[in-house]
């Protein structure tokens, strides 16, 4: 057997927990990790972990976005390969091609597909090709009143609501839902200046809303020499604006058959397009029919999920595909087995509308362990809540042989968190975990609209730590004043 | 035999009637009113309950009178639930509570909804309403007596008793007479001897004469041992056919408060008369478990040690006794309190008409005494509650009038009108609960449980502190009192487990100090994880020190607007908010000292520019309450 081809070195252009991932797997594959760094992160835990670090810049975020920089820093240290991680410049076409320019492996799919299918409009096509369902959609509309009036036609033809989607956008961003023609056409202008900031790109279009769908996805493995396999499904159905806020794997549709038509199609669709390396196909699903949503062509922060319930090793396996080795393993060896659930523990206020806690410290930080919890995160006793960066403390990540047994141990791992400090999503999760639909299985996208009550719970330190509190007034004192 | 909590109340009382002997209440809550300043824990409460369970008591006397104040002011319990918890230790034993009457388990009256919501609510978990009106004016008590029946539960109205030429028998009889027309036969009478007045023999005579009257009705003695010879009294009561008496765990006892239980069992035992229901190895078991913690409450034992005999001639109720001590001792008087004690308490008492020395009574005299001394001039500063007692809102006086020359000098010389315009039984109108609900969930931010509400409105600023202080810092009365009652700090790594209420174990673990910006903070171990914690400056508040002003200073600053504290005291009601115009002669604010409220009148005509302090609030004397700019007229 050929000897598998490994790098010596890697730069990881990225930062937070997502870093941290990636480093773990770099330094178990028996490689070198290069971080790199911002001024804030001069602190941050990816910089201790990695072999040697890097800094950028004063940023905040300037830096982790600029292609040259982190061209630079991967020539400086002398790394081989560059991994984009998600979120910054993991899905931007221009990276990937700068980075192959200068000589480094891009840790992702092609160039051309990082740009196909980071065109909204252009993807959607290639899937009709392929003969995949998509969701009835316009293509990209022209500015002013012609937009408007194909906008109008495909509002009468397909009737309301109507989805404005940004061709450049993902993850969330860049939508917005309009009820009526009149809104639609009071909207238009408005998301195509918007997209046009946000994106650099003006160009919006239009999809037919579906109602309360679920959302399922396929996490794919592609190698360079054609073979394409799925690792099953997972279900973000449960979001908040647009954002995942509890993923599954697999999904919850509860038919088998589905399941595997979804599969076959995303393998299908990575076929079509010549996917290599990790990327995700994603599907609403309504009335059982399942419609192309989009590619992500970068590993997902869910990512965990799959990798509990099939054992497959995701980023490792995007080091092997990146270093040109065929996928070690074939879709019959993939057995999916038990359930597994993630829930990003984040440093914000759920009931504040989810703002975050920026600035504040993480006085005391005491994790759960044991079977079947499985922790991703970047948070520490003494970890300050970045103002310039994202609130994620930690990623929990447990697992189950059943549904019912993954989500009674999450409950028990939610509640072995010991934060103090920040507030976090923990007491909301732990409404969503004793909620009757939750445990059964029955989500859709309108979960947490059609569950309001969820973010009416009681915020309570544990009780030793009030105790501790009066016992430090006592002392601070020299008398109880709560006694005189 | 044994009274049992689930014996049906007819039962209860013919079990009492007929038996040889006599039962025994242990009351608990006056021990620790009268001689720990009203500081014994539930924590050891709790520790001695199975033990005072097996001791087989008529009933455990451990709710009512201050208590219920103080639980939420200084021991920071809800009184409901510690009933709850003592009772799932206790599940056969009576609870017995004191009740004031109108009064409640507060200092003045309340309207009658209030009070049969709260009757309602208590009698849930209290079996024994042991009810009073310091006037030993029936009417004051109706409302709570129809209630305690309404319950199914056991009512036990008082007499007040006092000594003097007014007090004979025939006097005590027809009260009596009074009360159980209004009741009915099925009660139990209580002699409340909150004093420890009167000889043995005098008892003796008084529950003879009763005896002769009613000879079916039992009779329950309560007293107090500050002369130190409650046990004669006991004793008496009870060779004269009293069934049930009052005394307190031998671990305990001081001079205050109830004799020793161990002592009344054998000296009684000795004349041939049995305790009923005892298990004698378990009323020293019990106090076996409270010698050890009586250590830790040290610091609210009076400070002068000793029985007073001259109680017969001052009166003060056990229950006073500590605190009046303590008092003199803070406001400087203690080489005066012969002068109060022996001669101008008695004095004040016979001129305001001899009635009884109790709460809220004996709140009245004591104060009008201390001023009388302190000030040099008699009624100088008569407080809102003796102005009230002059005009009969309380109740008619029992006995006599007090002179003209006393109503001149607390209303001015336009006394005669002001009595014949507002003399009377005060009328309260009821609350609307639902309006006072309201407020609550508003002050605490989540809606509250009825007994909440029961709690707000007998202590409005207190209940919410509380309210306020259980969400901050949990339920602590899981704390010992060596830990409640801390003085100097803790030891660095002294540890301190304890159980939640929950039921789960934990250990904190005090480790060093260091100062930040000012401010302390503690590295402790909670449960295995590190944790350090900083306390606010919370000493601003004292630090800002009031000026000392001299009472003629005050008034004078009072006829510009700037309207200062007269005394130590606590913002117990704002009348007015900035912008307001107030008349010469409105209440602006009302405080509280000493369990007496003042109202504050503006002395000018004006309008309030600013307020300096809130509700609840401790101020001292000379400090800013509020200022109001004078508008000519």
């Amino acid at each position: 057997m050929k000897k598998r081809a490994k790098f010596k070195k890697i730069l990881v252009a990225n930062r937070g927990e997502i870093a941290s991932r990636i480093i773990r797997a770099i330094q178990e594959w028996g490689s070198e990790a290069v971080a790199v760094y911002e001024t804030p992160d001069s602190e941050a835990r990816h910089v201790v972990q990695a072999n040697e670090a890097i800094w950028i810049g004063d940023g905040p975020c300037r830096d982790y976005l600029n292609i040259q920089k982190m061209i630079e820093a991967a020539k400086r240290a002398g790394a081989e390969a560059i991994h984009p991680g998600y979120g910054f410049l993991a899905e931007n076409p221009d990276f990937a091609a700068a980075c192959r320019e200068a000589g480094l492996v891009f840790i992702g799919p092609p160039t051309q597909v990082v740009k196909w299918l980071g065109d909204k409009v252009m993807a959607r096509k290639l899937m009709e090709e392929a003969g995949i369902p998509v969701v009835p959609g316009t293509e990209p509309l022209p500015l002013g009143e012609e937009g408007k009036e194909l906008a109008a036609q495909f509002g009468k033809r397909y009737g309301y609501p109507i989805v404005i989607k940004a061709v450049a956008g993902g993850g969330g961003r860049g939508i917005r839902m309009v009820e009526s023609e009149a809104e639609l056409l009071a909207q238009l202008p408005i998301a195509q200046s918007e997209a046009k900031t946000a994106f650099n790109d003006p160009r919006v279009y239009l999809e037919k809303f579906l109602p309360s769908p679920k959302h399922v996805e396929v996490q794919i493995l592609a190698d360079e020499y054609g073979n394409v396999i799925h690792l099953g499904t997972r279900d973000c159905s449960i979001q908040r604006r647009h954002q995942k806020l509890v993923e599954i794997a697999p999904d919850m549709l509860n038919d088998p058959e589905l399941t595997q038509k979804i599969c076959q199609a995303a393998v299908m669709a990575a076929k079509k397009v010549g996917y290599v390396n990790a990327g995700t196909v994603e599907f609403l699903i309504k009335d059982g029919q399942f419609y192309f949503l989009e590619i992500n062509t970068r590993l997902q922060v869910e990512h965990t999920v799959t990798e509990m319930v099939t054992g497959v090793d995701i980023v490792r396996a995007q080091l092997e595909i990146a270093a040109g080795n065929p996928l070690p393993f074939t879709q019959d060896d993939i057995i999916i087995r038990g359930y597994a659930i993630e829930m990003r523990v984040n440093a914000e206020d759920p009931k504040n509308n989810f703002m975050p806690e920026s600035g504040k410290k993480v006085l005391v930080y005491y994790s759960p362990g044991g079977f079947g919890v499985r922790l991703d995160g970047c948070c520490y006793p003494g970890y300050i809540v970045p103002q310039v960066y994202d609130s994620l403390l930690v990623k929990l990540t447990v697992y189950g042989l059943t549904w019912e047994e993954a989500v009674t141990r999450l409950r028990r791992a939610l509640k072995g968190f010991v934060i103090l400090g920040p507030k976090t999503t923990i007491p909301f999760y732990l409404q969503i975990v004793d909620d009757p639909d939750f445990k059964k299985g029955i989500f859709k996208t309108d979960y947490l609209e059609t569950h309001p009550h969820l973010l009416n719970y009681k915020e309570d330190e544990p009780e030793a730590t009030k105790i501790a509190r009066l016992i430090a007034e006592i002392h601070h004192r020299g008398f109880n004043p709560y006694a005189i | 035999m044994r009274i049992k909590r689930y014996m049906p109340v007819e039962d209860i009382l013919q079990t009492v009637r007929q038996a040889k002997g006599y039962f025994i209440t242990n009351t608990q809550r006056d021990l620790s009113q009268s001689d720990f300043k009203n500081r014994i824990l539930l924590h050891t409460d709790l520790l001695a309950a199975p033990y005072r369970e097996e001791a087989g008591y008529f009933s455990l006397e451990i709710s009512g009178g201050a208590s219920i104040h103080v639980d939420m002011l200084r021991k920071q319990v809800n009184p409901f639930l510690k009933l709850k918890l003592l009772r799932q230790k206790m599940p056969n034993t009576l609870f017995q509570t004191l009740c004031r009457g109108v009064n409640l388990f507060g200092y003045r009256p309340y309207p009658e909804n209030v009070i049969r919501l709260t009757v309602r609510e208590f009698a849930k978990y209290v079996e024994v309403w042991r009810v009073f009106d310091f006037l030993n004016y029936v009417p004051n008590m109706i409302p709570v007596f129809e209630e305690v029946k309404k319950a199914g539960k056991i009512l036990e109205p008082c007499i007040c008793f006092s000594t003097g030429p007014e007090h004979t028998d025939e006097y005590y009889v027809s009260k009596v007479k009074e009360i159980l027309e209004v009741t009915g036969p099925d009660i139990i009478l209580c002699i409340k001897n909150h004093g420890g007045l009167g000889t043995p023999a005098r008892i003796g005579r008084l529950v003879n004469a009763i005896k002769q009257a009613f000879p079916e009705l039992i009779i329950h003695y309560h007293g107090h041992n500050t002369d130190g010879n409650d046990i004669g009294r006991i004793v008496a009561a009870v060779l004269n056919g009293a069934k049930i008496v009052d005394a307190g765990d031998h671990a305990l006892t001081g001079f205050y408060g109830p004799p020793p239980i161990l002592t009344v069992i054998d000296t009684l035992e000795a004349q041939g008369i049995k305790a009923e229901g005892i298990d004698r190895s378990a009323v020293i078991a019990t106090s076996q478990v409270l010698r050890k913690e009586r250590l830790a409450y040290a610091d609210f034992e009076a400070q002068y040690k000793g029985f007073d005999p001259t109680v017969q001639i001052h009166k003060l109720p056990g229950g006073a006794m500590g605190s009046s001590l303590e008092q003199a001792e803070k406001g400087g008087f203690l080489h005066l309190m012969p002068k109060i004690l022996l001669e101008e308490l008695p004095r004040v008492q016979k001129e305001l008409g001899n009635w009884w020395s109790v709460t809220p009574g004996s709140q009245i005299l004591w104060t009008t005494a201390v001023d009388n001394v302190l000030s040099g001039e008699h009624y100088a500063n008569p407080s809102g509650d003796l102005k009230n007692l002059l005009l009969e809102r309380y109740g008619p006086f029992p006995f006599y009038k007090p002179s003209k020359e006393i109503y001149r000098k607390v209303f001015g010389p336009n006394w005669k009108k002001i009595v014949a315009e507002e003399s009377g039984l005060q009328e309260i109108e009821p609350v609307d609960l639902e309006v006072e609900r309201k407020a609550l969930e508003e002050k605490i931010g989540r809606e509250p449980s009825v007994e909440e509400l029961v709690l707000y409105l007998q202590h409005p600023n207190d209940a919410v502190a509380f309210f306020k202080f259980e969400e901050k810092f949990g339920r602590t009365y899981v704390l010992p009192p060596q830990v409640w009652f801390r003085r100097g700090g803790f030891k660095v790594g002294e540890k301190i487990s304890f159980t939640d209420y929950t039921g789960k174990s934990h250990i904190i673990e005090v480790g060093p100090t260091h100062y930040t910006d000012g401010k302390k903070a503690t590295h402790f171990v909670i449960d295995f994880h590190p944790i350090v914690l900083i306390t606010e400056d919370e000493e601003k508040k004292e630090s800002s020190s009031a000026p000392a002003l001299t009472k003629e200073e005050i008034e004078a600053l009072a006829e510009t607007g700037d309207i200062r504290a007269p005394f130590n005291a606590s913002i117990q009601k704002i009348e007015v908010k900035p912008g307001d115009e107030v008349g010469s002669g409105d209440t602006v604010i009302v405080i509280e000292a000493m369990k007496m409220q003042t109202p504050i009148e503006s002395p000018v005509k004006g309008r309030v520019e600013k307020v300096f302090v809130k509700e609840g609030d401790q101020v001292k004397m000379g400090e800013r309450l509020l200022l109001i700019t004078p508008i000519e007229e």
